[in-house]
């Protein structure tokens, strides 16, 4: 497996399903980083006059890119499968560095989360990266198919993908589970 | 490589990092902790062990890195240990 695409990320990320913010990998590089997407359920926006709220937009992003392109590094670092992993390893979200809102939305409406790596080492990642909303019946799969390293980093996508939030310096970690417990 | 020229290198270190209060390594020793006496963000840590891998040329282990404690002697003894593999 050379990325996590077609992979579902309920088998890559231990959230349960109600807090589970990742719906598809749409393009994943293990150097470069992951553009994955998101639709707000009714659950999402309940008691916040159906706006998906901020902090989960971040979480979403955090899910999407650190802790599942983390997982992906260290179960090729381990030549382990991500089961093996996942039973062994958790994500933990470290900090924030800023995160700047330009849009919103609300339930059903799509999102990407755009996330480049800055750095991964001793199983710490930190990236920078974008959140877009996009139109709901855009053939996003398609559109990534032959998307390149280029146009990822260059940001390069259509204009009606509105820019909803720009993220920097998100820090996250793969942990050992033994670690969490003391 | 002896302890004290370790101890100094990291001191080195530690005066680069912009979250660090220089006042507060004046009397730092061995058992100075990062964390507790230092302040230094866990996610700062990191960026500490990377610098002190490229100043001292070694390269840590994941592992050894997660069981890393928090005080100037835990990174100090890394260091060492790592060096005698090597």
């Amino acid at each position: 497996m050379d990325n996590l695409i077609g992979v579902n990320p309920s088998s890559i990320l231990v959230h349960g399903p109600t807090k589970l913010l990742v719906d598809a990998y749409l393009w994943h590089d293990a150097n470069l980083g992951m553009i994955a997407s998101y639709t707000p359920t009714l659950f999402d926006v309940n008691d916040h006059f159906g706006i998906f709220r901020g902090v989960d937009m971040v979480e979403a992003f955090a899910q999407a890119i650190n802790a599942s392109c983390g997982f992906f590094i260290e179960s090729k670092k381990l030549n382990c499968n991500l089961d093996v992993l996942k039973a062994e390893f958790t994500p933990l979200f470290l900090s924030i560095g800023q995160v700047n809102f330009m849009g919103f939305l609300e339930e059903g409406e799509k999102m990407i989360c755009v996330g480049q790596i800055k750095q991964y080492k001793f199983r710490q990642m930190t990236c920078d990266g974008r959140i877009y909303k996009v139109p709901h019946s855009f053939d996003l799969h398609s559109y990534f198919e032959n998307y390149t390293s280029e146009q990822f980093l260059a940001f390069d996508f259509p204009e009606d993908f509105l820019p909803i939030a720009e993220l920097t310096n998100i820090v996250g970690k793969v942990i050992k589970k033994e670690k969490m417990l003391k | 490589m002896e302890r004290q020229e370790i101890f100094d290198g990291l001191l080195e270190i530690f005066r680069s990092v912009r979250q660090i209060d220089p006042e507060k390594l004046k009397n730092a020793t061995e058992e100075t902790d990062l964390v507790a006496d230092l302040n230094v963000p866990s996610t700062e840590r990191i960026n500490i062990v990377i610098k002190a891998e490229q100043v001292f040329d070694v390269q840590f282990d994941d592992d050894d890195v997660d069981d890393l404690g928090s005080k100037m002697k835990d990174l100090i003894n890394l260091i060492i240990e790592t060096k005698k593999i090597v």
